[in-house]
Formats: structure tokens, C-alpha cells, sequence
């Protein structure tokens, strides 16, 4: 069948019945919470256990069971590829993985597919697991991949049940309240594990710095902790900044990130209380600094920059252009310290940040939003996922809710990498439907979607170099031959979900090129 | 290693020649993606070339017109009788008054700073064919340069800057202008004869390549001291020069000065005035400090107020400040506005004398401020971005 996004989806894919994607905001989800086993507990529990064996064994974890991690450490953490070796190590088999995140540093994830201690993966891929996953036949069924809230959403909805949630935790008491931004080795919030905690049949929680009571913030509480281990190491903070967290040199980035600034500067949002999210590319970086350069020559002050947190946002907040930083990460150990330190850097859990099945989540009190894509096509679909080439590479992340929650979002993307044009008839996958993005920033010039003709007079007056996608497509197709195509295969390897759960479009195998 | 061309970097490729019937070999990381288009560039230049020799190529991201220079690059370094590619090249010829706030300089030999160049709104982007590409690189600089030209819209002009005639600027001639660049500069110019032997050969090429002769523009660098003393002579040594640029490092170096607004006083006047006399522009030194926008910003202002039309810029992220320095200011334009609707209103109550807040306006000030509306008129009209 055909979804809204225009994509052709299956009815039915492995074991799901699908809901095909309707609009961004079409969808009402009128099912109630799904409900955790409820557990009584003595005063003063002794919940300490010898290791992470003892801790899987305690939970009851069997064959075909869910195990769920976060990603706050990212490409650092050590904890999955420990837990998976002891889950094999104890003969399980069938696991569903269900981290927000794989990094490659999860490479080993691979080994645990080939011998059958995992056969089902949810949650993003970033890098060699993808790939993997991308060449078909490996899991017993498609990968699911969901946004920061659509995650969320899903595990408070039922869509997925938690057997066992491990939680890795810098700092943590032996009655199981935990935090992300202090320790030996803090790698900032780790609420991204409150709603597994809160809803996992068993809540496990793994730190190298055990304390004695109380630990806060309390990201992780006692409430919801059934054991508590220690271990060696769990993460080394310095890989929190990815690649894709520097500050571009390049000066066709810095051109894209000068008109992004230039273009928010022109828009009827740039004003006092003016809020915005930058991701966490380069471009993005560049342009945070530079509309922080604009907002103090205006002596505009805005209400809150959204996170993740940033050396850039956070300079933002103490020359005082922002009045708070709302994060539900942190990208780099700069922001680590600031919620430390700052009172108006206020952590916020994934729910809170993006659940679209709420009374409001905070994307939604955004006024702009620059993030960005591997590829566009001329309706402003935007792909997050997969290559030009149809492998499967990275995860949503927050694109989705950002998108659909800000009041204008942009698209930062070069519209030429090395051979490869950028803007397409049609995106390999869609991640996010064009409905809900604004403006597509490339060095050629800024195009504007359609339904936003007051966006484009503003930035015409304002002496921008407004343009059509199309004009720019050709533009650069001028200077590359065509590329090979890939021939798609009838495998779903994954399914996209939309943060309201419906799928926006599937990742089928490569059979051919064209 | 003999015959192996280009430079093992994002945007570019390298290409050497194998022996004959060794046919064509594509290296890239994506050969499923890019291999098919790669495979189609390099056969093509192998047909316009023809010459029947192999090629290995193993490609960075290069754009098609980087892989075409490369292999066209690499063949005629092994076959010097080889003659250049000739390709169809659409541009307009540009107003000799139009704006040229900025001169984007970028090297000749590097496909990773030069592929995109035209996207910043420079008002000239300036390709280099001179202290940017080392002697072992000239011919593959100005093959590449060609192809770029060929290849690429650019919204403002596009020039070359080629080496002096007495290095290789005449071979620089003959290939830069099958792209068709508005202009050509020529480095360390030092008399009118220098630009008299520039303009004869761009005249014999036009002729040969079928285009209108005179169409290529003349921008002289002075950046020695003859250059400076002889500035009024190279200024009006031909109608194809639109303006004269001031080159600071060669000339301190030179005359043994070091580098400051005070010690480069002399030379930037003798520049604009020389100039003005000839009634073309002036545009100033480069500013090679990046990351100093407010040493720029300062440099700028004394440029102008010394008569400069606009300064050369090494980095895209200079030219912001650049254009913002040599565009009239708001302020400017409306006091320009209020001088000639004040002459009108004289001119229309029959009297001689222009008054404006009980000062009289002479007759300089009155053209100066129809000048700057009208630049502004152009500036709008898309001779130059506000980026």
C-alpha cells in the first residue's frame, strides 16, 4: 500500500501489522499506558549484586526475551558488548536488542547476530551494524527504527515490552538511584533510560562509581531500580564527540551555516524570547555561533536553545542570549559540566523533549529548528538513514520530532558531496516528510518550501539568495554524470517509523545497480 | 611517477598514463555509486583528446570537469604536441563599471578550495595560476582552471590571475582563455609595455578562438616599486584594463618596508590616483590574517576612505565584511538621495545655487551622489551579493 509519504509499504512486515503513515499530525493514539509487574519492596533492600551475570540470571531473562541499553555514552560505551558476552556466556539465545543507539564501537553486536544470541534489533544504527543488517537475511525480523520520541512513545504504549533494562550509570547508590553528570566518568543525562526503567520488567542498573546514599539528580530513581552492579568500566566519556561534532572549516559549511543564521535572522521568529535547536553537525555548530553573533548585536535575548548540549550552546547561555538550555544529551564534556554547574541548564527526558503521544512535548515550543540530512528530494522529504547507496547507516535520532515540532525547520545540506549530488527526484529512504520542513539551506541558495511563501518574501527582502530545489538540482548535475542506482530487492531489513508509530517507509534490500 | 597528475585530496583524483592497450583502469571507493560516471568522464576526454594510450585513475570525489583536466593534464605532460581540449563555454561578458567590492583569490592547482569557489557572492573570483601552484604544476593548474571555466555559472566575473609573460604567462594565455574568463590579471606589473604585450597576445588568441577581440578584461597587480612609480602609465596603457590592484607583500618586501596602513601610504595613493585618472578602478592588497575580522573591518575602512572600490580576500568568510565595507551604508544612500532630490528642487525653481540644511552643495558632491546611487542601483540589480 501507499502511505501519505507516498511510499509503497507492505501490509504486513514480519510479525507486524502495519499502520501506514496518515500525516504528521494525522494519527490519534487513544490506547492507555502500558502497565509494569508491580513489586513490593522492604525497607532497606540489600539490591547489590556480584555482576552482571548474577543480575541476568536474577531477572529471568529467557530465550527471546528484550534487553534494552542508551547510547549516552556513544561511540565510548563498553556496556553492551559486556552484557551481550554474558548473556551468550550464559547460553541465551533469540535476543532483541533494543539500545536507542549502536555505534561502531557495537561492531561486535555483528558476532552476536552470527551466533544467534540476538536476532531482532530496534533502535538506531550508526555505522557497521547497519550495514550489516542492510545486506538482508540476518535477523529474524526487520530492524525497527524510531526516533528519540517515538522510542518513547513506544514503550509506554506497549508497542515494545522491556524483559531486562540496563542502565549505564557514572555515578550511582547502592539503592539504585543513578546519574549521568557526575562520577569518574560522566557522559551527561542518562534519562534516555527513564521510561525502560520505568516500565522494563527488571531495571538493572551498572555504574563504576558506587557511592553511598543518596546520589543525585536522581535521573534513574530507586523507585524503579530492581539491582544495582558494579563494574569495571563502562564508558569512556571522550568518545561522547562523534565525527560529526566539530566545527566545520570548510568554507562551502560555513557558507550553508552563514545563510542558515542569515536566513533566521530574516524570518519573522528572529525576536525577544526567540527559541531554537541546532543538531549536532558541523553546519549546525557553525550556525549556532554565528546566530549567537547575531542575537548579541541585535540585543535579542532568547528563551531557550534546545539540546544536545554543546561547547556552543552553552557559551550561549553564559554570555547570556539564552535565558535556559533544555538537553536530553550531552555532546560534548562542556556541556557535561554546565548542567553541572548552570541552574538554567535543565535536563529533560526524551518524553518531555519529543513524545508525540502527550499533552505537549517541548520541540513543540520551538521556534526554529537547523538540522541535518543526508539527502532531500524536491518534495523536502529529508533521509537521515540510509546512503545514496541504500545501506542503512545511521538513526533518526531526533530529526523527526524536532521537525515536526519547531515553527520553522531548516535542512542544512551540502547540495554536492564529492561526486555525489545531494538533492534527488526522490530520497533513498524517508525519514521525515516534507510536510514539516520549511527551508532547504545549501551553498547554491536556500529554497522554500511552497506552503511557506511568507518565509521567501521575508528572505528575498532581506536580499538572500532564494531558489528553487529544482533550479539547484540542476545546477549541480551540471557537474557530475549521473550516478549508478541501486535496484531495491522485496526484503525489509527495517522499518522507519514515524514518532507516532506508524511506518513511514521500510529499507529493502539491494539487489542490482542500475 | 613520471606523467602522474593531480593530488592525492578530497575533490580531486590522480591520473597516470600506462602503456599503450593498457586500457582504462577506475579506482574508486564507491565503484557501484560512482564508477559508471567516472568510467563515462574519462572516456570521453580519452575521445577528445585522441590519443589512444591507457589510463589509471583512482578518484577522491573529484567533480567530472577535475577528472577531465587530470587526464588531459597527464597525456599532453607525455605527449607535448597534443593540443588542448576545446569545450563550449556560455558567458556573458561583464560591464566594465560593474561592481568589484571583492577579489576572491583561489589556487589553480586544488580542486578541494576550488570546486564550489563561485557559491560565495565574491564579486570576482580569481583563479591563480601563479605563487599559489608550485613550477612542476603550471601546465596541470591552467588545464584545470580551463575546465573550470568551462564548467562553471559564476553569478559575479571570474578572472585568472596567470604568471608574468616572462615565466609562463603567455602559455597561460593561450589555454586560460578557451574557458573564457572575464578578465585576466597579471602580477608584478611594472610598465605599460608589460600591458601592451599582455593585450597583444589576448587579442591574437580572441581572434584565433573566434571571439570578439578586446573581450578580455586587463586587472595589472602593482606590487613593486616600479610598478608604483610607473602606476599612471600601465593605468592607461589599454582599454581592456577595468582596474589596478595593489599586491602588499610583494612590495614591502621590495622596497623593504614592513607591513602597516602608515608605511603602505604612498603606494595605495599613487594607486588610486593613477586610477581615478584613468577612469578605472582600484582595488586594494589582501588581508591574510582569517581569523582577524576586526583587523580586516579596519583595513577596509582606511581602503576606502583612501579611494579604494574594493580589496582582494584570500578566505569566503572575509568577504561579508568585505562587501559590507565597500557598499554605501544606509546612511549614505539616503543622504545621496536628499543631495539630488535637493538639486532637482533647484533645478526646477530655476535656481543655480543647491542648498541642503542651509549648506550649499557643490558640483563634486552632487555627482558623487548620483554615483553611489546609481552603484547601488547595480548592486541591487545582482552586479554583487550581499553575502
Amino acid at each position: 500500500m501507499r502511505n501519505a509519504a507516498g511510499r509503497e509499504i507492505p501490509e504486513r512486515i514480519g510479525s507486524r501489522d502495519v499502520r501506514p503513515f496518515a500525516g504528521a499530525f494525522a494519527t490519534t493514539n487513544e490506547g492507555g499506558k502500558a502497565q509494569r509487574p508491580q513489586k513490593v519492596a522492604p525497607r532497606q533492600e540489600e539490591k547489590v549484586l556480584p555482576s552482571i551475570e548474577a543480575a541476568i540470571e536474577a531477572s529471568g531473562l529467557t530465550d527471546g526475551g528484550t534487553i534494552s541499553f542508551h547510547h549516552c555514552f556513544r561511540d565510548g560505551d563498553r556496556v553492551i558488548n559486556q552484557v551481550l558476552d554474558a548473556c551468550a556466556r550464559r547460553g541465551l539465545k533469540d535476543l532483541r536488542m533494543f539500545a536507542t543507539a549502536l555505534f561502531p564501537t557495537h561492531k561486535p553486536v555483528i558476532d552476536h547476530v552470527k551466533n544467534g544470541v540476538v536476532s531482532r534489533i530496534e533502535g538506531s544504527m550508526n555505522g557497521p551494524v547497519g550495514a550489516f543488517v542492510s545486506q538482508g537475511g540476518k535477523l529474524a525480523e526487520p530492524a525497527v527504527l524510531r526516533s528519540h520520541g517515538g522510542r518513547w512513545r513506544a514503550i509506554e504504549a506497549g508497542d515494545v515490552e522491556i524483559d531486562l533494562a540496563i542502565i549505564a550509570a557514572p555515578q550511582a547508590d547502592p539503592y539504585g538511584n543513578a546519574t549521568g553528570t557526575r562520577g569518574k566518568t560522566p557522559c551527561g543525562p542518562i534519562m534516555f533510560s527513564a521510561v525502560d526503567a520505568q516500565y522494563a520488567k527488571r531495571t538493572v542498573v551498572v555504574t563504576n562509581d558506587l557511592q553511598p546514599y543518596p546520589v543525585y539528580p536522581m535521573e534513574i530513581q530507586q523507585g524503579w531500580t530492581d539491582w544495582v552492579v558494579e563494574m569495571d568500566e563502562i564508558g569512556d566519556p571522550n568518545n561522547i564527540v562523534s565525527g560529526t561534532l566539530q566545527l566545520t572549516r570548510s568554507p562551502t559549511n560555513l557558507r550553508i551555516a552563514r545563510l542558515t543564521a542569515d536566513a533566521v535572522v530574516a524570518s519573522p521568529y528572529f525576536k525577544e524570547g526567540f527559541s531554537f535547536q541546532g543538531g549536532a553537525g558541523g553546519i549546525s555548530l557553525a550556525a549556532t555561533k554565528y546566530l549567537g553573533d547575531e542575537m548579541e548585536r541585535a540585543g535579542i535575548v532568547g528563551s531557550f536553545g534546545m539540546g544536545g548540549g554543546t561547547k556552543m550552546l552553552v557559551g550561549l547561555l553564559h554570555k547570556g542570549l539564552i535565558r535556559a538550555i533544555l538537553d536530553g544529551q550531552a555532546f560534548d564534556l562542556d556541556a557535561v559540566a554546565s548542567i553541572r554547574e548552570d541552574e538554567a541548564h535543565v535536563t529533560i527526558d526524551p518524553g518531555l523533549y519529543a513524545n508525540y503521544d502527550s499533552r505537549g512535548c517541548a520541540t513543540y515550543m520551538l521556534d526554529t529548528a537547523f538540522l541535518g540530512a543526508t539527502e532531500v528530494d524536491l518534495d523536502f522529504n529529508v533521509n537521515v538513514n540510509t546512503h545514496s547507496d541504500g545501506r542503512l547507516l545511521h538513526g533518526i535520532g531526533g530529526h523527526q520530532d524536532v521537525a515536526a515540532g519547531a515553527a520553522m525547520t531548516m535542512i542544512t545540506i551540502p547540495a554536492l558531496r564529492g561526486r555525489m549530488p545531494m538533492i534527488m527526484d526522490r530520497v533513498t529512504t524517508v525519514t521525515t516528510p516534507g510536510e514539516v520542513i520549511d527551508v532547504v539551506v545549501t551553498e547554491r541558495g536556500i529554497a522554500v518550501n511552497p506552503k511557506r511563501d511568507d518565509l521567501k518574501e521575508r528572505f528575498l527582502d532581506a536580499g538572500l539568495p532564494v531558489r528553487t530545489l529544482e533550479e539547484i538540482k540542476t545546477e549541480v548535475e551540471r557537474l557530475v554524470r549521473p550516478l549508478g542506482k541501486p535496484v531495491f530487492g522485496d526484503e525489509v531489513v527495517a522499518v522507519i517509523e514515524w514518532r507516532d508509530g506508524t511506518v513511514i517507509d521500510v529499507v529493502r534490500t539491494v539487489e542490482g545497480w542500475a | 611517477m613520471s606523467g602522474r597528475v593531480g593530488i592525492e585530496e578530497k575533490g580531486d583524483c590522480l591520473v597516470e598514463p600506462v602503456p599503450a592497450g593498457g586500457g582504462l583502469d577506475v579506482i574508486t571507493k564507491n565503484e557501484l555509486l560512482l564508477g559508471p560516471g567516472l568510467r563515462v568522464v574519462a572516456e570521453e576526454t580519452l575521445k577528445a583528446l585522441g590519443i589512444s594510450v591507457g589510463v589509471r585513475l583512482t578518484d577522491f570525489g573529484a567533480l567530472d570537469y577535475v577528472i577531465a583536466a587530470r587526464i588531459e593534464a597527464a597525456l599532453r605532460a607525455e605527449d607535448a604536441s597534443a593540443s588542448p581540449i576545446t569545450l563550449p563555454v556560455d558567458r556573458e561578458a561583464s560591464d566594465r563599471h560593474r561592481p568589484r567590492r571583492s577579489r576572491l583569490y583561489a589556487p589553480g592547482n586544488r580542486p578541494r578550495l576550488l570546486t564550489g569557489i563561485e557559491v560565495h557572492g565574491a564579486d570576482c573570483v580569481l583563479l591563480d595560476l601563479e605563487d599559489s601552484v608550485p613550477p612542476s604544476e603550471k601546465l596541470s593548474a591552467r588545464i584545470l582552471v580551463k575546465h573550470l571555466l568551462a564548467a562553471t555559472r559564476f553569478e559575479g566575473e571570474v578572472w585568472v590571475r596567470i604568471n608574468p609573460l616572462d615565466v609562463c604567462g603567455s602559455e597561460d594565455v593561450r589555454e586560460i582563455l578557451i574557458g573564457r574568463p572575464h578578465g585576466v590579471c597579471l602580477p608584478k606589473a611594472e610598465s605599460a609595455d608589460d600591458i601592451e604585450r599582455l593585450a597583444r597576445l589576448l587579442t591574437e588568441r580572441e581572434t584565433e578562438l573566434g571571439l570578439p577581440s578586446g573581450s578580455t578584461w586587463i586587472m595589472p597587480i602593482l606590487e613593486t616599486a616600479k610598478g608604483i612609480l610607473h602606476a599612471e602609465e600601465i593605468a592607461g596603457a589599454d582599454p581592456r584594463i577595468v582596474a589596478l590592484a595593489f599586491g602588499a607583500e610583494d612590495y614591502t618586501r621590495d622596497v623593504g618596508a614592513l607591513r602597516s596602513l602608515r608605511s603602505l601610504l604612498f603606494a595605495r595613493s599613487a594607486i588610486v590616483a593613477a586610477a581615478a585618472a584613468a577612469g578605472v578602478q582600484a582595488s586594494d592588497t589582501v588581508f591574510s590574517d582569517i581569523e582577524d575580522d576586526e583587523g580586516l573591518a579596519e583595513e577596509c575602512v582606511a581602503a576606502r576612505e583612501l579611494g579604494f572600490d574594493g580589496k582582494g580576500s584570500i578566505n569566503p568568510r572575509q568577504l561579508p565584511t568585505i562587501h559590507a565595507a565597500f557598499s554605501p551604508s544606509p546612511e549614505e544612500l539616503e543622504q545621496a538621495h536628499r543631495v539630488v532630490a535637493a538639486a532637482r528642487e533647484a533645478e526646477a525653481a530655476g535656481s543655480g545655487a543647491v542648498a541642503l540644511d542651509g549648506k550649499m552643495i557643490d558640483r563634486p558632491v552632487l555627482e558623487r551622489a548620483r554615483q553611489m546611487i546609481r552603484y547601488a542601483d547595480l548592486l541591487r540589480a545582482g552586479g554583487g551579493s550581499d553575502a
